[in-house]
């Protein structure tokens, strides 16, 4: 009894961490990086600047349009990466492309801000693997 | 009489010209097709590279999604535009990404000058109207 009991609490504990995307497959080589600014990148306040989305081995399709292998990006800013298996939050701090846009210009107050992208499927959900890129810092001054 | 029908056959004819052109999307205002890497006049060792296709003030969705301000890349290696009323030729030097993709992998290019041009297509291959289209881009890859 006591055995079941620990194998249930056990099994309850490894499960969330089975649950960690949505349902729509990305190809494994699947590459999501951000092609401009650069990690640590020192840009002028007061001056919108371009950032540059840069994904190989998958596609861009605007939300709603079920593809296999394809997407839309969400950029990330100052914020950690959200729960990977509910819809991407849409705020100030996580800002959707869902037009299949593969750039957009940006102007952020003064100091350090970081940056990544995170692909959605159709439903806004990340892919199963999620395909993420690595978190940039930049400094604004 | 006789003019009668001439301005009729006029009429249809003109409907009929109207109609294909009315076929093609109306261009996303403002876009702007350019390619982000490689610059004009590069020098590729090894002839293999990944071209970075960029596109601004439109999105790109996978060929037969049809829906305003997108299209798909076509990538025209070492050839002029083709014509821009009709589906773009799917052949080796009109490479198309129709999954939405908006990198190209291209590979075995001969030590030689060669050019590159992107073209935005519908959801149908055809160009928009007014078409979209990039610089032409030459670069070079050296003897082996």
């Amino acid at each position: 009894m006591v055995r079941q009991i620990i194998a249930s609490l056990v099994a309850i504990m490894i499960f969330p961490l089975i649950v960690t995307a949505g349902d729509t497959s990305a190809p494994k080589s699947a590459y999501l990086y951000i092609g401009w600014p650069n990690d640590g990148e020192v840009i002028r306040s007061g001056h919108p600047f371009r950032v540059w989305f840069g994904l190989r081995n998958m596609g861009v399709a605007p939300k709603g349009v079920d593809r296999h292998a394809a997407g839309h990006h969400h950029l990330l800013i100052d914020t950690p990466l959200p729960p990977f298996d509910e819809e991407i939050p849409s705020d100030r701090n996580h800002i959707h492309f869902g037009a299949g846009q593969t750039e957009t210009m940006l102007e952020l107050p003064p100091g350090k801000h970081t940056l990544q992208l995170l692909m959605g499927d159709a439903e806004h959900l990340p892919h199963n693997p999620p395909i993420y890129s690595k978190q940039i810092t930049i400094t604004v001054k | 009489m006789l003019i009668r029908i001439l301005a009729i056959m006029t009429m249809l004819n003109v409907s009929a010209m109207t109609a294909v052109w009315a076929e093609q999307t109306p261009a996303p205002k403002n876009a702007r097709l350019y390619i982000i890497w490689p610059p004009d006049g590069a020098v590729i060792k090894g002839g293999k590279l990944w071209v970075r296709m960029g596109l601004r003030n439109a999105g790109v969705a996978p060929k037969g999604v049809e829906m305003a301000n997108v299209g798909h890349h076509h990538l025209l290696l070492d050839t002029d535009l083709p014509p821009l009323d009709e589906e773009i030729p799917s052949d080796r030097n009109h490479l198309h990404f129709g999954g939405g993709q908006t990198e190209a992998r291209l590979e075995d290019l001969s030590p030689g000058e060669h050019t590159i041009q992107l073209l935005l297509g519908d959801d149908n291959h055809v160009p928009h109207d007014p078409p979209i289209y990039s610089n032409k881009i030459t670069i070079t890859v050296p003897p082996y």
